[in-house]
């Protein structure tokens, strides 16, 4: 019997330390992760009342029509934020999409650092560094982060037509 | 339950591997509306006064043309809409006498695809097109901007003038596909 609860015990501490060293190194191995929240952006044109004029061309989303949350495990140190555009289905290279983070979001984590991406970067068909995020000693987690759109070119010579696309935000190392 | 040990671990390290989420996206649309607008500047009347001559013999003299008139317009068409089009006409023909109308070029402020103007033509009651061609096109607002128009009255068939005094005309201009 006292073998029994020897072999017990035994077992038991070791399926906690199996279990510890299990999340250790699922953190180490998990990916950086990116949550994309906040809203679909409808671009609001008002219109034109006096012949002759063009639309004023530019327009801007909400200061937080986007939330990113991004984490960055302690193993890997740091990521970038990448963002581009894919015609979803139909869009007009002559409208210019722009993105900037206009906040940092939150973190509880004091030593990680979010840098970079704070003036308007234009967005392409390819992956454009919008910002960065450093951690040091610690899971850097940021949530909330705050992105503007801005919408350039618009004008009567695009033609008419009702335009979509998505904007595709994407973390990965630097 | 050594079987537990090992599978645990690599469980954990596939489900955050495969799990982790690292893009994600959101939408943008805009809708560009057909837009059809035309206007005159600056607004007003013009008018035009035949002069008598002062030696016997000679016509009467035609008034200078009026170039005051600016033709603003916004255009914005369908990737396969048709070419937009002005066209002018006058409400009413005054015996003897011809107004003609020659639109210039566009200038100003302007851009896109803006309209080809026709030759002069004379006007009468049915429309007919003084500029052809207008895509998506905006050519500035007010005078100085788009198509200055040149107005020209003269005597045709002199045996049809009469004296008369405030004859008004009305010249409609329409932008059409």
């Amino acid at each position: 019997m006292e073998d029994y609860n020897e072999s017990f015990k035994n077992n038991f501490f070791f399926s906690i330390i199996v279990l510890m060293l299990s999340i250790s190194l699922s953190q180490a191995k998990a990916q950086r992760t990116l949550t994309v929240g906040g809203n679909n952006w409808t671009v609001p044109i008002p219109s034109i009342t006096e012949a002759g004029t063009n639309y004023a061309g530019t327009y801007e989303s909400a200061a937080n029509q986007i939330l990113l949350t991004a984490s960055v495990p302690l193993l890997l140190g740091s990521g970038k934020v990448s963002v581009h555009y894919e015609a979803n289905p139909t869009w007009n290279s002559s409208l210019i999409l722009n993105a900037r983070r206009t906040g940092d979001g939150t973190t509880v984590c004091v030593l990680c650092s979010i840098s970079g991406g704070t003036t308007y970067q234009p967005i392409g068909l390819a992956d454009v560094e919008l910002f960065r995020i450093v951690a040091i000693a610690t899971l850097a987690s940021y949530s909330n982060i705050p992105i503007q759109l801005q919408l350039s070119g618009v004008s009567v010579t695009v033609p008419a037509a009702t335009y979509n696309s998505r904007i595709v935000f994407t973390i990965s190392e630097i | 339950m050594s079987n537990f040990r090992i599978f645990f671990p690599v469980l954990m390290i596939f489900s955050c591997t495969f799990l982790a989420q690292t893009t994600g996206n959101r939408a943008v649309g805009v809708t560009l509306p057909v837009v059809t607008l035309m206007d005159i500047e600056p607004p007003g009347n013009i008018s035009f006064n035949f002069s008598a001559p002062t030696e016997a013999g000679n016509p009467v003299i035609a008034p200078v043309s009026n170039t005051s008139k600016w033709l603003n317009y916004t255009s914005a068409v369908a990737a396969a809409g048709l070419p937009r089009r002005i066209t002018a006409s006058i409400n009413q023909i005054i015996p003897g006498i011809d107004i003609k109308i020659q639109a210039a070029a566009a200038s100003g402020s302007g851009g896109g695809v803006l309209g080809t103007p026709s030759a002069q033509l004379t006007l009468n009651t049915t429309a007919q097109t003084i500029i052809s061609g207008i895509r998506g096109a905006y050519t500035g607002n007010g005078a100085n901007n788009g198509h200055r128009l040149t107005l020209t009255l003269s005597a045709n068939t002199y045996a049809n003038l009469s004296a008369r005094t405030n004859t008004p005309v009305v010249i409609t201009y329409t932008i059409t596909e």
